[in-house]
């Protein structure tokens, strides 16, 4: 399993196409900094199909004001939930 | 890069080409095989037919790709030109002690290789 | 030139998403594959998004003089850098096909993809 970062918003930057293209059944995909942007309700269905593996920063989202937003599909975890991902992961990959 | 500056000069044939403070020469144009000879006498080495054949290689390949070759490909592309006996890194280790990607290159009048240690 | 007919594999996958001239990351990219292989490994690279543009024949140097990168790109060969990955996908929504670019690509359609990515022991995305 890949675990892919991606600190780019959908609504600014096309780089999260190439993400989902790259991206194996297995591989997981988190959300970082602008990135955050993508889990909110309205911007998530640039993410479909990643039910249980699409991630978001709970500190980043907080910081954008975003903690209530964030849709249900997506699962909220925190710097700890992070590192963890990154434990179970063969490596990550970094999109920007 | 046409941005480094000369901290020396070594005079050859009356003209005084400028070099950088790793020795290579700053301007590429103002190379000539004479710089060369130059350029390895103060290093105590002489040049040979086989130390020339490579040279040549080496600026026929930052001719055609820009870039000093750093030792793998340094090795490819004299065993492309000169056959697979002289191209291999022992033979370029013999002539050229120490680096030969690095001693070549400042010899050839070429910039330091970017890509190698 | 052909599609994946080899599992993908190599110690290192370098990402090019970014087209030449407008920022240093190709630049950059490049640097970084041909340093890897100066060291012996094996490097091969994925051509994504704008990053496809780099392999258009043709190209030259910038209004100032800069430097472009076609040269570079015809030198990885002799840094034994011979498997050039692209997405099929990227290079027709721009409009092109492998007759016009420099060097021979494997083509990569969508789902293959992330077999590529798999096959590496190092991804570094520019």
């Amino acid at each position: 399993m890949l675990l892919h970062l991606l600190n780019r918003a959908p609504s600014s930057s096309p780089v999260h196409q190439d993400v989902l293209r790259a991206m194996g059944e297995e591989d997981g995909l988190m959300l970082i900094e602008d990135g955050v942007f993508g889990a909110v309700s309205a911007q998530v269905k640039h993410f479909p199909g990643l039910e249980g593996r699409l991630f978001a920063l709970r500190e980043d989202l907080e910081a954008r004001g975003l903690a209530g937003r964030c849709d249900a599909r997506v699962i909220i975890v925190d710097m700890d939930g992070f590192v963890a991902l990154t434990e179970d992961a063969q490596r990550t990959v970094s999109w920007f | 890069m046409a941005t480094t500056q000369a901290t020396r000069y070594i005079t050859v044939e009356g003209r005084d080409i400028g070099l950088d403070p790793e020795g290579f020469v700053v301007d590429l144009a103002a190379w000539t095989p004479a710089v060369a000879e130059a350029l390895a006498a103060e290093e105590g080495r002489e040049l040979t037919p086989e130390h020339w054949e490579v040279l040549e290689v080496l600026r026929a390949f930052y001719a055609r790709y820009e870039n000093a070759p750093a030792m793998r490909p340094l090795v490819k592309a004299v065993s492309q030109a000169l056959g697979p006996d002289k191209g291999r890194s022992l033979h370029l280790m013999r002539l050229f002690p120490d680096s030969p990607a690095k001693v070549g290159a400042r010899l050839a009048g070429l910039p330091k290789p970017t890509h190698c240690l | 030139m052909s599609e994946v007919s080899e599992t993908p594999h190599g110690d290192l996958l370098v990402i090019l998403r970014h087209a030449p001239h407008g920022s240093l990351w190709l630049r950059e990219a490049l640097d970084l594959a041909l340093v890897g292989a100066a060291f012996g490994q094996s490097v091969s690279l994925l051509l994504m998004g704008d990053g496809v543009w780099a392999l258009l024949q043709g190209q030259g140097s910038g209004p100032l003089g800069q430097k472009g990168t076609q040269s570079t790109f015809e030198m990885l060969e002799m840094y034994d850098i011979e498997r050039l990955y692209i997405d099929i996908d990227a290079l027709e929504a721009r409009g092109l096909t492998r007759d016009d670019l420099l060097l021979p690509v494997i083509e990569v359609p969508a789902p293959a993809l992330s077999a590529v990515l798999a096959g590496h022991r190092q991804i570094v995305n520019f």
